[in-house]
Protein backbone atom coordinates (compact mmCIF):
# COMPACT_ATOMS: atom_id res chain seq x y z
CA UNK A 1 0.00 0.00 0.00
CA UNK A 2 1.46 3.65 -1.05
CA UNK A 3 1.15 5.00 2.51
CA UNK A 4 1.62 8.76 0.78
CA UNK A 5 -1.59 7.79 -0.91
CA UNK A 6 -2.87 6.54 2.12
CA UNK A 7 -2.73 9.99 3.86
CA UNK A 8 -3.61 11.93 1.02
CA UNK A 9 -6.99 9.86 0.91
CA UNK A 10 -7.43 10.76 4.33
CA UNK A 11 -6.42 14.56 4.19
CA UNK A 12 -8.85 14.61 1.32
CA UNK A 13 -11.74 12.64 3.00
CA UNK A 14 -11.11 15.22 6.09
CA UNK A 15 -11.30 18.33 4.11
CA UNK A 16 -14.34 16.80 2.11
CA UNK A 17 -16.61 16.05 5.71
CA UNK A 18 -15.68 18.96 7.02
CA UNK A 19 -16.87 21.11 3.48
CA UNK A 20 -19.99 18.83 3.93
CA UNK A 21 -20.89 19.78 7.40
CA UNK A 22 -20.42 23.70 6.43
CA UNK A 23 -23.28 22.32 3.59
CA UNK A 24 -21.21 22.12 0.51
CA UNK A 25 -23.09 20.23 -2.12
CA UNK A 26 -19.35 19.60 -4.48
CA UNK A 27 -17.94 18.11 -1.52
CA UNK A 28 -20.55 15.68 -0.98
CA UNK A 29 -21.02 14.57 -4.43
CA UNK A 30 -17.13 13.86 -4.54
CA UNK A 31 -17.68 11.13 -1.45
CA UNK A 32 -20.68 9.91 -3.32
CA UNK A 33 -18.30 9.37 -6.58
CA UNK A 34 -15.65 8.21 -4.45
CA UNK A 35 -18.21 5.58 -2.27
CA UNK A 36 -21.01 5.03 -4.34
CA UNK A 37 -19.28 1.28 -6.06
CA UNK A 38 -17.77 0.21 -2.95
CA UNK A 39 -21.32 0.60 -1.10
CA UNK A 40 -23.34 -1.07 -4.56
CA UNK A 41 -21.03 -4.15 -4.13
CA UNK A 42 -21.49 -4.33 -0.55
CA UNK A 43 -25.37 -4.01 -1.03
CA UNK A 44 -26.02 -5.81 -4.03
CA UNK A 45 -23.96 -8.90 -2.45
CA UNK A 46 -26.45 -8.93 0.39
CA UNK A 47 -29.26 -8.44 -1.33
CA UNK A 48 -29.11 -9.38 -4.79
CA UNK A 49 -31.47 -7.26 -6.46
CA UNK A 50 -30.16 -4.10 -8.61
CA UNK A 51 -32.78 -1.89 -7.81
CA UNK A 52 -32.63 -3.02 -3.84
CA UNK A 53 -28.89 -2.04 -4.07
CA UNK A 54 -29.31 1.23 -5.82
CA UNK A 55 -31.52 2.63 -3.40
CA UNK A 56 -29.64 1.33 -0.42
CA UNK A 57 -26.64 2.84 -2.24
CA UNK A 58 -28.94 6.19 -1.47
CA UNK A 59 -30.00 5.66 2.00
CA UNK A 60 -26.70 5.14 2.57
CA UNK A 61 -25.91 8.67 1.59
CA UNK A 62 -28.94 10.18 2.95
CA UNK A 63 -27.75 8.68 6.46
CA UNK A 64 -23.94 9.33 5.53
CA UNK A 65 -25.21 13.17 5.27
CA UNK A 66 -27.73 13.09 8.65
CA UNK A 67 -24.59 11.66 10.50
CA UNK A 68 -21.74 13.56 9.17
CA UNK A 69 -21.57 15.76 12.45
CA UNK A 70 -21.43 12.26 14.57
CA UNK A 71 -17.84 11.46 12.26
CA UNK A 72 -15.29 12.41 14.78
CA UNK A 73 -11.93 13.83 12.63
CA UNK A 74 -8.79 11.56 12.38
CA UNK A 75 -11.23 8.09 12.67
CA UNK A 76 -11.05 6.06 9.59
CA UNK A 77 -13.74 7.43 7.68
CA UNK A 78 -13.62 4.55 5.07
CA UNK A 79 -14.42 2.26 8.13
CA UNK A 80 -16.85 4.51 9.41
CA UNK A 81 -19.10 4.66 6.21
CA UNK A 82 -19.01 1.12 5.45
CA UNK A 83 -20.20 0.19 8.47
CA UNK A 84 -23.37 2.32 8.03
CA UNK A 85 -23.68 1.02 4.49
CA UNK A 86 -23.71 -2.39 6.49
CA UNK A 87 -26.23 -1.79 8.54
CA UNK A 88 -28.73 -0.51 6.04
CA UNK A 89 -28.59 -3.53 4.11
CA UNK A 90 -28.91 -6.17 7.48
CA UNK A 91 -32.10 -3.54 8.55
CA UNK A 92 -33.47 -4.11 4.62
CA UNK A 93 -32.99 -8.09 4.94
CA UNK A 94 -34.34 -8.10 8.09
CA UNK A 95 -37.48 -6.08 7.53
CA UNK A 96 -37.40 -7.67 3.66
CA UNK A 97 -37.33 -11.23 6.09
CA UNK A 98 -40.71 -9.92 8.51
CA UNK A 99 -42.82 -8.85 5.49
CA UNK A 100 -41.88 -12.40 4.16
CA UNK A 101 -42.88 -13.59 7.87
CA UNK A 102 -46.05 -12.09 7.69
CA UNK A 103 -47.28 -13.72 4.59
CA UNK A 104 -47.62 -17.33 5.23
CA UNK A 105 -48.66 -17.16 1.36
CA UNK A 106 -45.38 -15.46 0.33
CA UNK A 107 -43.74 -17.97 2.58
CA UNK A 108 -45.11 -21.12 0.72
CA UNK A 109 -44.64 -19.68 -2.37
CA UNK A 110 -40.95 -18.87 -1.74
CA UNK A 111 -40.51 -22.50 -0.67
CA UNK A 112 -41.60 -23.63 -4.18
CA UNK A 113 -39.48 -21.34 -5.74
CA UNK A 114 -36.44 -22.80 -3.77
CA UNK A 115 -37.46 -26.41 -4.17
CA UNK A 116 -38.19 -25.90 -7.89
CA UNK A 117 -34.61 -24.52 -8.51
CA UNK A 118 -32.83 -26.69 -6.63
CA UNK A 119 -34.38 -29.56 -8.39
CA UNK A 120 -34.95 -28.34 -11.79
CA UNK A 121 -30.46 -28.83 -12.94
CA UNK A 122 -31.94 -26.49 -15.92
CA UNK A 123 -31.99 -24.12 -13.19
CA UNK A 124 -28.88 -24.27 -11.61
CA UNK A 125 -27.60 -21.22 -10.98
CA UNK A 126 -23.94 -21.29 -9.07
CA UNK A 127 -24.08 -17.14 -9.03
CA UNK A 128 -27.27 -17.76 -6.61
CA UNK A 129 -25.52 -20.85 -4.87
CA UNK A 130 -22.71 -19.11 -3.73
CA UNK A 131 -24.22 -15.94 -2.71
CA UNK A 132 -27.33 -17.75 -0.87
CA UNK A 133 -24.29 -18.96 1.22
CA UNK A 134 -22.76 -16.26 1.64
CA UNK A 135 -25.24 -14.23 3.18
CA UNK A 136 -25.38 -17.00 5.80
CA UNK A 137 -21.64 -16.37 6.85
CA UNK A 138 -21.19 -14.14 10.11
CA UNK A 139 -21.24 -10.77 9.23
CA UNK A 140 -17.15 -10.07 9.71
CA UNK A 141 -16.12 -13.14 7.51
CA UNK A 142 -19.06 -11.74 5.20
CA UNK A 143 -17.39 -8.46 4.61
CA UNK A 144 -14.09 -9.81 4.34
CA UNK A 145 -15.30 -12.42 1.44
CA UNK A 146 -17.38 -9.44 0.07
CA UNK A 147 -14.41 -7.14 -0.19
CA UNK A 148 -11.76 -9.30 -1.27
CA UNK A 149 -13.90 -11.36 -3.62
CA UNK A 150 -16.00 -8.39 -5.15
CA UNK A 151 -14.38 -5.50 -4.89
CA UNK A 152 -10.87 -7.21 -5.60
CA UNK A 153 -9.40 -5.44 -2.25
CA UNK A 154 -6.05 -6.91 -0.22
CA UNK A 155 -5.70 -8.17 3.03
CA UNK A 156 -3.82 -5.11 3.79
CA UNK A 157 -6.54 -2.35 2.24
CA UNK A 158 -9.13 -4.83 4.09
CA UNK A 159 -7.50 -4.51 7.16
CA UNK A 160 -7.23 -0.61 6.98
CA UNK A 161 -10.89 -0.13 5.61
CA UNK A 162 -12.68 -2.39 8.52
CA UNK A 163 -9.58 -1.10 11.34
CA UNK A 164 -9.16 -4.50 11.75
CA UNK A 165 -5.15 -5.69 12.00
CA UNK A 166 -4.03 -7.99 8.91
CA UNK A 167 -3.62 -11.26 11.03
CA UNK A 168 -7.47 -10.59 11.28
CA UNK A 169 -8.38 -10.06 8.16
CA UNK A 170 -6.22 -13.58 6.85
CA UNK A 171 -8.19 -15.59 9.75
CA UNK A 172 -11.65 -14.32 8.86
CA UNK A 173 -10.92 -15.31 4.94
CA UNK A 174 -10.03 -18.31 6.11
CA UNK A 175 -13.24 -19.18 8.37
CA UNK A 176 -15.03 -17.33 5.62
CA UNK A 177 -13.66 -20.03 2.96
CA UNK A 178 -14.30 -23.15 5.48
CA UNK A 179 -17.79 -22.80 6.18
CA UNK A 180 -18.51 -21.78 2.19
CA UNK A 181 -16.68 -25.29 1.46
CA UNK A 182 -19.09 -26.85 4.17
CA UNK A 183 -22.25 -25.21 3.03
CA UNK A 184 -21.59 -26.37 -0.51
CA UNK A 185 -19.61 -29.61 -0.12
CA UNK A 186 -22.69 -31.59 -2.26
CA UNK A 187 -22.12 -29.11 -5.35
CA UNK A 188 -18.38 -28.78 -4.85
CA UNK A 189 -18.18 -32.60 -4.45
CA UNK A 190 -16.21 -32.55 -1.54
CA UNK A 191 -16.86 -34.44 1.69
CA UNK A 192 -16.60 -31.32 3.90
CA UNK B 1 -10.13 -38.08 4.85
CA UNK B 2 -6.51 -37.02 6.45
CA UNK B 3 -5.56 -32.97 6.45
CA UNK B 4 -2.06 -31.76 6.36
CA UNK B 5 -1.89 -29.24 8.81
CA UNK B 6 1.40 -27.72 7.78
CA UNK B 7 -0.20 -25.07 5.53
CA UNK B 8 -4.03 -25.71 5.81
CA UNK B 9 -4.74 -22.24 7.30
CA UNK B 10 -2.50 -20.43 4.68
CA UNK B 11 -4.09 -22.15 1.52
CA UNK B 12 -6.74 -19.35 1.46
CA UNK B 13 -4.19 -16.51 1.38
CA UNK B 14 -1.62 -18.33 -0.77
CA UNK B 15 -4.75 -18.04 -3.69
CA UNK B 16 -5.47 -15.30 -2.96
CA UNK B 17 -2.02 -13.94 -3.70
CA UNK B 18 -1.64 -12.41 -0.13
CA UNK B 19 1.54 -14.27 0.92
CA UNK B 20 4.97 -13.13 0.89
CA UNK B 21 6.94 -14.46 -1.91
CA UNK B 22 9.22 -16.72 0.12
CA UNK B 23 6.33 -18.11 1.61
CA UNK B 24 4.41 -19.03 -1.12
CA UNK B 25 7.79 -20.67 -3.08
CA UNK B 26 7.72 -22.71 0.05
CA UNK B 27 4.34 -23.63 0.24
CA UNK B 28 4.32 -24.58 -3.29
CA UNK B 29 7.21 -26.99 -2.91
CA UNK B 30 5.52 -28.59 -0.21
CA UNK B 31 2.47 -29.04 -2.54
CA UNK B 32 4.61 -30.80 -4.84
CA UNK B 33 4.49 -33.56 -2.45
CA UNK B 34 1.73 -33.67 -0.62
CA UNK B 35 -1.46 -34.83 -1.95
CA UNK B 36 -3.55 -33.67 0.98
CA UNK B 37 -2.68 -30.51 0.35
CA UNK B 38 -3.41 -30.70 -3.65
CA UNK B 39 -6.96 -31.72 -2.68
CA UNK B 40 -7.63 -29.18 -0.52
CA UNK B 41 -6.12 -26.61 -2.70
CA UNK B 42 -8.11 -27.80 -5.69
CA UNK B 43 -11.78 -27.58 -3.85
CA UNK B 44 -10.52 -24.00 -2.57
CA UNK B 45 -9.83 -23.16 -5.95
CA UNK B 46 -13.51 -24.33 -6.62
CA UNK B 47 -15.14 -22.29 -4.27
CA UNK B 48 -13.15 -19.52 -5.52
CA UNK B 49 -14.56 -19.99 -8.95
CA UNK B 50 -17.74 -20.10 -8.35
CA UNK B 51 -17.89 -16.84 -6.78
CA UNK B 52 -16.22 -15.64 -9.85
CA UNK B 53 -19.48 -16.69 -11.16
CA UNK B 54 -20.78 -13.90 -8.79
CA UNK B 55 -18.65 -11.29 -9.75
CA UNK B 56 -19.18 -11.56 -13.41
CA UNK B 57 -22.54 -11.23 -12.68
CA UNK B 58 -21.75 -8.18 -10.27
CA UNK B 59 -19.40 -6.69 -12.77
CA UNK B 60 -22.52 -7.06 -15.19
CA UNK B 61 -24.77 -5.48 -13.28
CA UNK B 62 -22.34 -2.40 -12.25
CA UNK B 63 -21.50 -2.23 -16.08
CA UNK B 64 -25.16 -1.51 -16.50
CA UNK B 65 -24.89 1.50 -14.51
CA UNK B 66 -23.68 5.15 -14.94
CA UNK B 67 -21.83 6.04 -12.27
CA UNK B 68 -21.27 9.61 -13.25
CA UNK B 69 -25.48 10.23 -13.56
CA UNK B 70 -26.12 8.22 -10.30
CA UNK B 71 -23.76 10.23 -8.41
CA UNK B 72 -25.08 13.63 -9.83
CA UNK B 73 -28.72 12.12 -8.91
CA UNK B 74 -27.78 10.31 -5.08
CA UNK B 75 -26.18 14.21 -3.94
CA UNK B 76 -29.55 16.34 -5.87
CA UNK B 77 -31.91 13.65 -4.12
CA UNK B 78 -30.10 14.03 -0.48
CA UNK B 79 -29.82 17.73 -0.74
CA UNK B 80 -33.32 18.00 -2.06
CA UNK B 81 -34.33 15.50 0.43
CA UNK B 82 -32.86 17.48 3.39
CA UNK B 83 -34.31 20.96 1.66
CA UNK B 84 -38.08 19.16 1.98
CA UNK B 85 -37.50 18.11 5.38
CA UNK B 86 -36.79 21.47 6.77
CA UNK B 87 -39.54 22.71 5.09
CA UNK B 88 -42.04 20.32 6.59
CA UNK B 89 -40.33 20.38 10.11
CA UNK B 90 -41.97 23.83 11.11
CA UNK B 91 -40.28 26.38 13.49
CA UNK B 92 -42.84 23.99 16.55
CA UNK B 93 -40.83 21.10 15.36
CA UNK B 94 -37.54 22.68 16.38
CA UNK B 95 -38.85 24.76 19.42
CA UNK B 96 -39.91 20.76 20.62
CA UNK B 97 -36.45 19.85 20.18
CA UNK B 98 -35.49 22.60 22.41
CA UNK B 99 -38.07 22.84 24.64
CA UNK B 100 -35.80 20.79 27.06
CA UNK B 101 -33.34 23.16 27.52
CA UNK B 102 -35.49 26.15 26.98
CA UNK B 103 -37.58 24.83 30.19
CA UNK B 104 -34.38 24.50 32.25
CA UNK B 105 -32.96 27.63 31.14
CA UNK B 106 -36.62 28.99 32.42
CA UNK B 107 -36.55 27.54 35.79
CA UNK B 108 -32.96 27.61 36.42
CA UNK B 109 -33.26 31.97 35.95
CA UNK B 110 -36.58 31.66 37.85
CA UNK B 111 -34.31 29.89 40.62
CA UNK B 112 -31.80 31.96 40.37
CA UNK B 113 -34.43 35.20 40.81
CA UNK B 114 -35.44 33.61 43.68
CA UNK B 115 -32.45 33.04 45.79
CA UNK B 116 -30.98 36.30 45.22
CA UNK B 117 -33.86 37.98 46.14
CA UNK B 118 -33.77 36.15 49.95
CA UNK B 119 -30.32 37.03 50.03
CA UNK B 120 -30.47 40.74 48.93
CA UNK B 121 -33.65 41.38 50.23
CA UNK B 122 -34.27 45.07 50.47
CA UNK B 123 -34.30 46.11 54.70
CA UNK B 124 -37.40 47.79 55.13
CA UNK B 125 -36.78 51.26 56.86
CA UNK B 126 -38.42 52.27 59.62
CA UNK B 127 -37.24 55.85 58.62
CA UNK B 128 -38.25 55.82 54.63
CA UNK B 129 -41.69 54.32 54.94
CA UNK B 130 -42.42 55.65 51.78
CA UNK B 131 -39.56 55.58 50.16
CA UNK B 132 -39.54 51.48 51.05
CA UNK B 133 -43.37 51.84 49.64
CA UNK B 134 -42.40 52.92 46.37
CA UNK B 135 -39.78 49.83 46.16
CA UNK B 136 -37.20 51.98 44.88
CA UNK B 137 -33.89 49.83 44.95
CA UNK B 138 -31.34 52.45 46.00
CA UNK B 139 -28.45 52.14 48.92
CA UNK B 140 -30.77 52.78 52.46
CA UNK B 141 -27.87 55.78 53.04
CA UNK B 142 -28.31 57.28 49.40
CA UNK B 143 -32.37 57.61 50.57
CA UNK B 144 -31.27 59.14 53.93
CA UNK B 145 -28.85 61.44 52.49
CA UNK B 146 -31.64 62.87 49.60
CA UNK B 147 -34.27 63.23 52.55
CA UNK B 148 -31.66 65.34 54.76
CA UNK B 149 -30.53 67.32 51.58
CA UNK B 150 -34.48 68.19 50.67
CA UNK B 151 -35.39 68.73 54.48
CA UNK B 152 -32.40 71.49 54.34
CA UNK B 153 -33.64 73.12 50.91
CA UNK B 154 -37.29 72.99 52.24
CA UNK B 155 -35.91 74.54 55.43
CA UNK B 156 -33.94 77.16 54.26
CA UNK B 157 -37.19 78.28 52.12
CA UNK B 158 -39.55 78.36 54.97
CA UNK B 159 -36.70 80.43 56.87
CA UNK B 160 -36.34 83.00 54.06
CA UNK B 161 -40.29 83.06 53.88
CA UNK B 162 -40.50 83.87 57.51
CA UNK B 163 -37.62 86.17 57.37
CA UNK B 164 -38.99 88.51 54.36
CA UNK B 165 -42.23 88.53 56.56
CA UNK B 166 -40.64 89.47 60.14
CA UNK B 167 -38.79 91.84 58.51
CA UNK B 168 -41.64 93.50 56.82
CA UNK B 169 -43.08 93.60 60.31
CA UNK B 170 -40.34 95.69 61.80
CA UNK B 171 -39.64 97.95 58.86
CA UNK B 172 -43.64 98.98 58.94
CA UNK B 173 -44.05 102.11 60.96
CA UNK B 174 -48.00 102.11 60.35
CA UNK B 175 -50.33 99.48 61.68
CA UNK B 176 -52.55 99.57 58.76
CA UNK B 177 -49.30 99.28 56.32
CA UNK B 178 -48.81 95.82 58.40
CA UNK B 179 -52.50 94.33 58.44
CA UNK B 180 -52.15 94.79 54.00
CA UNK B 181 -49.33 92.14 54.12
CA UNK B 182 -50.09 90.41 57.49
CA UNK B 183 -53.34 88.44 55.68
CA UNK B 184 -54.64 85.39 57.31
CA UNK B 185 -53.89 83.85 53.88
CA UNK B 186 -50.35 84.49 54.31
CA UNK B 187 -49.92 83.43 57.99
CA UNK B 188 -52.21 80.60 57.43
CA UNK B 189 -49.77 79.19 54.15
CA UNK B 190 -46.56 79.35 56.10
CA UNK B 191 -47.90 77.70 59.21
CA UNK B 192 -49.39 74.78 56.77
CA UNK B 193 -45.73 74.24 55.40
CA UNK B 194 -44.47 74.49 59.12
CA UNK B 195 -46.47 71.10 59.96
CA UNK B 196 -45.50 69.20 56.74
CA UNK B 197 -41.92 70.28 57.96
CA UNK B 198 -42.19 68.99 61.12
CA UNK B 199 -42.15 65.68 60.04
CA UNK B 200 -38.85 65.76 58.03
CA UNK B 201 -37.35 68.27 60.71
CA UNK B 202 -38.18 65.14 63.06
CA UNK B 203 -37.02 62.30 60.83
CA UNK B 204 -33.75 64.12 59.71
CA UNK B 205 -32.84 65.42 63.46
CA UNK B 206 -32.21 69.41 62.55
CA UNK B 207 -32.99 69.97 65.89
CA UNK B 208 -31.87 73.34 65.74
CA UNK B 209 -33.52 74.41 62.68
CA UNK B 210 -36.54 73.01 64.53
CA UNK B 211 -36.64 74.87 67.53
CA UNK B 212 -36.16 78.01 65.76
CA UNK B 213 -39.05 76.96 63.22
CA UNK B 214 -40.91 76.41 66.47
CA UNK B 215 -40.40 79.66 67.67
CA UNK B 216 -41.51 81.07 64.61
CA UNK B 217 -44.51 79.20 63.96
CA UNK B 218 -45.96 80.04 67.81
CA UNK B 219 -45.60 83.98 66.54
CA UNK B 220 -47.39 83.06 63.84
CA UNK B 221 -50.11 81.56 65.85
CA UNK B 222 -50.10 84.67 68.16
CA UNK B 223 -50.63 86.63 64.64
CA UNK B 224 -53.64 84.70 63.66
CA UNK B 225 -55.33 85.25 67.13
CA UNK B 226 -55.43 89.10 66.74
CA UNK B 227 -57.69 90.93 64.67
CA UNK B 228 -57.42 91.85 61.15
CA UNK B 229 -56.82 95.74 61.95
CA UNK B 230 -53.76 95.97 64.16
CA UNK B 231 -53.13 98.89 66.35
CA UNK B 232 -50.25 100.58 66.94
CA UNK B 233 -49.97 98.66 70.61
CA UNK B 234 -50.32 95.21 68.92
CA UNK B 235 -47.75 96.18 66.71
CA UNK B 236 -45.75 97.03 68.65
CA UNK B 237 -46.06 93.89 70.79
CA UNK B 238 -44.96 91.80 67.82
CA UNK B 239 -42.03 93.74 66.74
CA UNK B 240 -41.13 93.01 70.56
CA UNK B 241 -41.46 89.22 70.43
CA UNK B 242 -39.29 88.98 67.33
CA UNK B 243 -36.89 91.01 68.88
CA UNK B 244 -37.11 90.12 72.60
CA UNK B 245 -36.95 86.31 70.74
CA UNK B 246 -33.61 87.32 68.34
CA UNK B 247 -36.12 85.56 65.61
CA UNK B 248 -34.35 87.28 62.82
CA UNK B 249 -30.32 86.59 64.45
CA UNK B 250 -31.20 82.60 65.45
CA UNK B 251 -32.77 82.31 61.35
CA UNK B 252 -29.55 83.85 60.24
CA UNK B 253 -27.20 81.88 62.28
CA UNK B 254 -29.87 78.62 61.29
CA UNK B 255 -29.87 79.08 57.72
CA UNK B 256 -26.01 79.89 57.45
CA UNK B 257 -25.76 76.62 59.22
CA UNK B 258 -27.83 74.60 57.13
CA UNK B 259 -26.46 76.20 53.78
CA UNK B 260 -23.21 75.11 55.09
CA UNK B 261 -24.10 71.91 55.73
CA UNK B 262 -25.52 71.49 51.88
CA UNK B 263 -21.85 72.09 50.09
Amino acid sequence: MDLRNGYADKNREEFLVEKIKQGDKEAFMRIVSSYQQKVFILAYSMVREREDALDLVQETFMRIYEKINTYRPGANFSAWLMQIARNISIDFLRRQKSRKKDSLDSIDTERIDLQSKENDPSRFNPGDMIQKAVARLPEKQKLVFILHHYEELKYEEIAKRLSISLGTVKSLHFKAIQKLRKALAPQLGGSR
Amino acid sequence: MKSCQKYKKDWVAYLSRQLEPAKSQQMEEHLKHCSICQQELEQIKELFSLSGDFKTELQKEMEAIDWEKLSVVITDTVWKRQEDRKKSWPAWSYRWKWQPVAAGLILGLLLGAFFTYRVVKPQKSSFFVIRSESKLSVPPDFVEKVDLALARRETIDYLDRSQYLLLEILQTRKPDEASAFLTKDKIQKLLNEKKYLNDQLDQVRLLKAKAICDQIELLFLELTQLSPELSEAELQKIRELIEERQLLLKINLVKKELQQSEV
